[in-house]
Parts: C-alpha cells; sequence; structure tokens
C-alpha cells in the first residue's frame, strides 16, 4: 500500500487515533508520519506497537532467513515466519516455541534482554525460581540500582542511561 | 500534594492459553473467548464480580465507542473494529478490561492522581483472582505470553498523565523526551501530537517490559515523574511571576465564564491556563477537580452521550459554553 499523503513512499505505520470526536485511520510512511508529528518520540497515543515491530523484524531479517524456515508453520494456529513478519504479530503462544531460534534476536533488541522476572502465573504452579540469583551477582546489581536511583535524582540522565544498560545486561543474564 | 499528575494508569496485557491470539482467531473463537472471559469474572472472588458493565462493541454507536476513548477506558486500535469485541467496566469505571483488543485481555485500573502503587495493588489482585479461573499463557523464561513481542514479560504498562504547561512552554518537554526515552520511558500528548499537544497533557509510561520486574518499571517510573513534578512546578513558579502571564490566565478564566460558544480546542486551551493558575496559587476560587471534571465532560462524543441526542458542531459549541459557565459561575 503506498502511503496516503504523498503518494510515493510505501506506507508501513498505520494510525488509529481519534481526533475531536472523530475516529481516523491513516496509512503513512515514515517520513510522512514523522512530518506529521509521529516520531517515535511524539508518536500518537494510538501509534500501534506493532507497526515499530514490522520494521524492526523487517530490516533485521531481510537477508539471513534460510529459505526453509519460511515454509515451517506453527501446528496450534498456522502461522508461518513469514505471517508474523508481516503483521509483526505472533498467532498464538505456540509460536514462542516454533519460531524461537529467530524471533529471540528480535526480542532481545526490544528489551535489552530475554528473560523474564517479576511476577508469576499463579495457575503455572511456578513459584521456584523466583528468587535465586547468585548471591555477588545480586550485590553487585543492587549496587548499580543504588547507582541509577542517585543518578536519577540528579537527572544525570546520560549516566542514567548507562547504568540502566548495565543493569539489563546482567538480568538478562 | 502536587497536581501535575492528574491520573494513573496501569495495563496488563494477558491471554488465554487454549486461544490463538486475536489476529488468528476466528469470529466464532472470539466469541467464545469474551464469553469465557465474562463469566469468569462472574465466578471470581474479585471486587468486580457483582458489579460491572459488559458492552459489546457492535452494539454500541459512533459516539459511545469514541467516548469511551475521550475517557481513556479504551484505544482507537479496540474501537477499529467491532467483531468479536467487548469491554468489561466496573460501576465507577475504575476497573475495565478490553476484550480481544491486541490480547484477549487488556486489564486496566484507572485512579486519580499519582497512585501507581494503589493502582498496581489493584490490578495485581484482579489478575490473580482472575487466573484463578483461566488458564494464562504464561512461559518461565519470557513471562506473559503476547501477541505483539513487545508487551512481553509483565505484560504491564504503567502511565501517568501530567499537565506540563510551564515546560511545554518553555519548550523542554522535547529535550526532556529524548533522555526519558534512554531510561526505557516514552512521553507522548495525551490529546493530539506534535510537540506541542492540546492541553499541554501529556503521558508518560513504561516502555520495556521483559527483564524488569513490575516493581522495578514502576519504582522507575515514580523516580522520573517525581523529577518532572519538580521541574514543572518550579517553571511554573517562575512563569507565575510574570505579568504576561497573570493576565493570561486572569483572561482565560474570563472567557470560560463569559463564551456563549467555545470549540473543544478552545476550551482546552483555556482549561490549561485555568488548571495552572490553580496549581500557582494565581486563582484562589476554582477548585482543580472541577477542572479536571470539565475537561473530560466537554470531549466531542461524550457530550453526545451525554446529552443523548446528536449535536451538531456548532450545537455544541454553544453548550459546551453554557455548561462550563454554569459549572464556573
Ligand atoms: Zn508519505
Ligand atoms: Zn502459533
Amino acid at each position: 500500500m503506498k502511503c496516503q499523503k504523498c503518494g510515493k513512499n510505501n506506507a508501513d505505520t498505520h494510525i488509529k487515533r481519534v481526533v475531536n470526536g472523530q475516529f481516523e485511520e491513516h496509512h503513512l510512511c515514515s517520513e510522512c508520519a514523522a512530518e506529521m508529528g509521529y516520531t517515535n518520540v511524539f508518536d500518537s497515543f494510538s501509534h500501534s506497537f506493532a507497526d515499530d515491530f514490522n520494521s524492526l523484524f523487517g530490516s533485521f531479517f531481510e537477508n539471513a532467513l534460510p529459505a526453509r524456515t519460511q515454509a515451517t508453520r506453527c501446528e496450534t494456529c498456522g502461522a508461518s515466519y513469514n505471517d508474523i513478519t508481516r503483521t509483526g504479530m505472533m498467532g498464538c503462544a505456540d509460536c514462542y516455541k516454533v519460531f524461537a531460534d529467530q524471533i529471540m534476536p528480535t526480542i532481545r533488541r526490544i528489551h535489552g534482554n530475554t528473560t523474564h522476572c517479576g511476577k508469576n502465573s499463579p495457575a503455572s504452579k511456578a513459584q521456584p525460581a523466583e528468587k535465586a540469583p547468585a548471591q555477588n551477582t545480586k550485590s553487585e546489581l543492587d549496587v548499580l540500582k543504588e547507582k541509577l536511583d542517585s543518578a536519577i535524582k540528579n537527572q544525570e540522565f546520560e549516566q542514567a542511561a548507562e547504568l540502566r544498560d548495565k543493569i539489563r545486561e546482567m538480568e538478562g543474564e | 500534594m502536587s497536581n501535575v499528575v492528574m491520573q494513573t494508569r496501569i495495563r496488563l496485557a494477558r491471554n488465554l492459553r487454549k486461544y490463538p491470539f486475536p489476529c488468528r482467531l476466528s469470529q466464532a473463537g472470539k466469541n467464545e473467548v469474551v464469553e469465557t472471559i465474562v463469566s469468569a469474572i462472574k465466578n471470581s472472588n474479585s471486587p468486580l464480580a457483582n458489579d460491572f458493565d459488559v458492552l459489546y462493541v457492535k452494539d454500541l454507536t459512533e459516539a459511545q465507542r469514541i467516548s469511551l476513548v475521550e475517557a481513556h477506558l479504551a484505544s482507537p486500535e479496540f474501537i477499529s473494529d467491532s467483531a468479536g469485541r467487548a469491554i468489561v467496566l466496573s460501576k465507577d469505571r475504575e476497573m475495565s478490561i478490553m476484550i480481544n483488543e491486541e490480547d484477549h485481555i487488556r486489564l486496566q485500573i484507572l485512579k486519580k492522581g499519582f497512585d501507581l502503587d494503589g493502582a498496581y495493588d489493584v490490578a495485581d489482585k484482579l489478575d490473580t483472582l482472575l487466573d484463578e479461573n483461566l488458564d494464562f499463557a504464561y512461559d518461565e523464561k519470557l513471562g506473559y505470553l503476547t501477541q505483539c513481542p513487545t508487551n512481553l514479560g509483565t505484560g504491564m504498562r504503567a502511565s501517568v498523565m501530567l499537565h506540563l504547561p510551564a515546560l511545554q512552554r518553555s519548550k523542554a518537554v522535547s529535550r526532556i523526551a529524548g533522555n526519558l526515552q534512554k531510561l526505557g520511558l516514552t512521553i507522548r500528548g495525551t490529546y493530539g501530537e506534535g510537540s506541542e499537544p492540546q492541553g499541554a497533557m501529556y503521558q508518560l509510561s513504561n516502555q520495556v517490559t521483559l527483564g524488569i520486574s513490575e516493581q522495578a518499571a514502576i519504582d522507575n517510573l515514580k523516580n522520573i515523574t517525581a523529577q518532572l513534578i519538580n521541574q514543572e512546578e518550579n517553571a511554573q513558579k517562575r512563569m507565575a511571576d510574570s505579568i504576561e502571564t497573570q493576565d493570561r490566565i486572569a483572561r482565560s478564566l474570563g472567557i470560560l465564564k463569559s463564551a456563549r460558544l467555545i470549540s473543544r480546542d478552545e476550551a482546552m486551551d483555556l482549561l490549561s491556563n485555568v488548571r495552572f493558575g490553580i496549581n500557582t496559587g494565581l486563582i484562589e476560587d476554582v477548585e482543580i477537580q472541577v477542572i479536571d471534571k470539565l475537561i473530560s465532560d466537554i470531549q466531542p462524543a461524550t457530550m453526545i452521550v451525554n446529552k443523548k441526542e446528536n449535536l451538531t458542531p456548532s450545537q455544541r459549541d454553544q453548550l459546551r459554553a453554557e455548561h462550563i459557565r454554569e459549572v464556573l459561575r
């Protein structure tokens, strides 16, 4: 689909929004989207994350994907890897297992790591692994977190960003 | 207590293990998901169980749908399609659950003011109670599984709505926004986009959901919000000393009290000025809650729904002016 504003570039940004009592939908190229103020900093309330993910995904795997995996389908929902990159959406919970190898690098790029930390689904009987990081790792992490807190308090945002990267790296391992 | 934070929101994304995500779910499957979730709520031991409304998007008028977005209860994405979508709302609208938006469940807690811990506490309890009756898609390593991998892990978006008239006016918001992104947060205009959103209202929320616990994400957001409050309060104090600011604020209140026709855009700007005036003590005889209520009341679709009849834009402007005069008298 071509961009609805310039009619030239491909539309890769799908915007759904409510403006002054009206529902609007726009398919725009990223340049026109940015011109209208939909940059990643001030993108609209409604700008779908899936679109960001989609372009992220596309560029990352453009040439790297072996032909074989494109034919694989998730048995549960029928999604192919191609479906996932095209829509930016996983088809079902099992897709995360079926396409794990392909999708992990993208997950790492989005979140900076690939390991959940936080609430467990109580029904999934999960509890044991909740708090078991090695003692020395933990204290080092705590020190970094304290530094991060004080950097934020002192509005040293640059330094805070660096600390945050380090913390993520450690937590992700 | 600062008035910079207007409201706090926690959203949790959850999916049922048994069904494909909404993007690959049939119409019949979506209806089944709606029924499964609604009955799980009824049978749950939660405060929501005896006290909720279910609205099916297909049964709503256009104005009713849009008014849900205006009230921050639903997303534009949610109302863009009516098939197999429903929203569950507590009577006071503090708790809501969008069913079959991007995920099977988008549970939301909305609280007035700055109350991230309170909002998360309610969300966490409701989520745990629902989990007893629903089998959520959850993975030991990746956490809660979501249709879009950007929500993986905790599935939590915590956000605060900030009123930043002084930082906006001094062009500081865009500078701050770049730094916020490095800290895993995003800031966007609540109404309208671009660098100067309407009414100087912004939504600040966490971006990363995997590898950071709910509590850590909330603490991070809380810290940064406290910083922004501080900066905004200081900037407001400095500006409030100038006669130009005092004039602008006094005139804004004057227009609101006397206009016979007023568009939403104009009203938003003026209400924002008055809110600034109340916060800095330049206006003493109006309560800030009254202004916040007006800001939600004057949204176009909300007006149509409250009036229970269709209104032309000019009828709306007239009714809006009347309503504001009435409230501020
Ligand atoms: Zn374009
Ligand atoms: Zn699948």
